[in-house]
């Protein structure tokens, strides 16, 4: 089953480094979609089918935990996996969005934490094949 | 049969019959690559992290650096049947010295693991596995009837 997946984070570079590390991770990806903000997402999510976000906490127009609140109000999102990544350090803050039903996933994090946490979550095997065509952006060295 | 892989040094294999082990990996790092589908993989044993300020140096013992091993550990492998979607890699060492009161000042464990990490992310692999750092050394083996990774140190064995 290839999860459709939607990274929500107001860097475009944190973006692609996210979707890389979904891409290279062997985990069943299908589509992935991006939003700079929660007021993109929750667009992307109602004109998409999207299995689980990624989601960055402090970005403007709609933070992340804004966009969790009305996810989690609406039955048709109520119960969509969602993976915090932020830098947030506060462990009050940590703990209201795990009451939320959202893992956490600290910056910076190696990918492998990424790996395992959607793994965790989904249940999803990590060893179907990895995109390799999209990898090459570059030379590789091996 | 039992292969050991000295200090700068790599050893492909694609016989189930095999076991590869390196010992002694301090700062250096010990580094296994398998495809469990083809049977094949290999292990190099690295010392320093880059081979731009010795590069007479890595032409000769090109194993010796991250950025000269990594490549050719992979590429053999590729040349033996492996598939790089499949490649399962795992690395251990890259420890500090035992304190001598003037602490890590190279840090050439920690740096050797940066690099390795840099070069698996530019060519889009990730690790399945990791034990560095510490200040202990570490014996390193890995079977190749399955792709277990085993590591011994201060007399523990623990899998990988």
């Amino acid at each position: 089953m290839a999860l459709n997946i939607l990274v929500v984070d107001d860097s475009s570079i944190m973006r692609a480094m996210i979707i890389k590390v979904l891409r290279i991770s062997g985990l069943p990806c299908g589509e992935f979609y991006q939003a700079a903000n929660g007021v993109e997402a929750l667009k992307v999510i109602d004109e998409n089918w999207i299995d689980m976000a990624l989601v960055d906490i402090n970005m403007p127009v709609m933070n992340g935990e804004e966009l969790i609140n009305r996810l989690r109000e609406n039955p048709d999102t109520a119960d969509l996996p969602i993976v915090v990544v932020s830098s947030e350090a506060s462990e009050t803050r940590i703990e209201i969005l795990r009451r939320k039903g959202a893992e956490f996933i600290h910056k910076p994090f190696t990918p492998e934490t990424v790996r395992e946490t959607i793994i965790e979550m989904t249940g999803v095997s990590d060893e179907g094949s990895t995109e390799n065509e999209d990898i090459r952006c570059g030379s590789l060295d091996f | 049969m039992k292969h050991v892989i000295g200090v700068a040094d790599m050893k492909i294999s694609g016989n189930p019959d095999d076991i590869l082990v390196t010992y002694a990996l301090g700062s250096c790092l010990g580094i296994t690559v398998y495809d469990p589908v083809a049977k094949v993989g290999g292990m190099a044993h690295v010392m320093l992290p880059l081979s731009t300020g010795d590069p007479n140096k890595a032409a000769a013992k090109p194993m010796m650096f991250v950025d000269t091993a990594l490549p050719r550990l992979f590429i053999s492998c590729y040349k033996a049947g492996a598939i790089k979607q499949r490649m399962i890699v795992k690395v251990a060492g890259g420890a500090a010295p035992l304190d001598t009161g003037r602490g890590d000042y190279f840090e050439i464990g920690k740096r050797n693991f940066i690099v390795l990490r840099k070069m698996l992310w530019k060519n889009g692999v990730l690790l399945k596995g990791h034990d560095v750092g510490g200040k202990q050394s570490r014996t390193m083996t890995l079977n190749m009837s399955n792709g277990e990774v085993t590591l011994k140190s201060q007399g523990v064995r623990t899998r990988l």
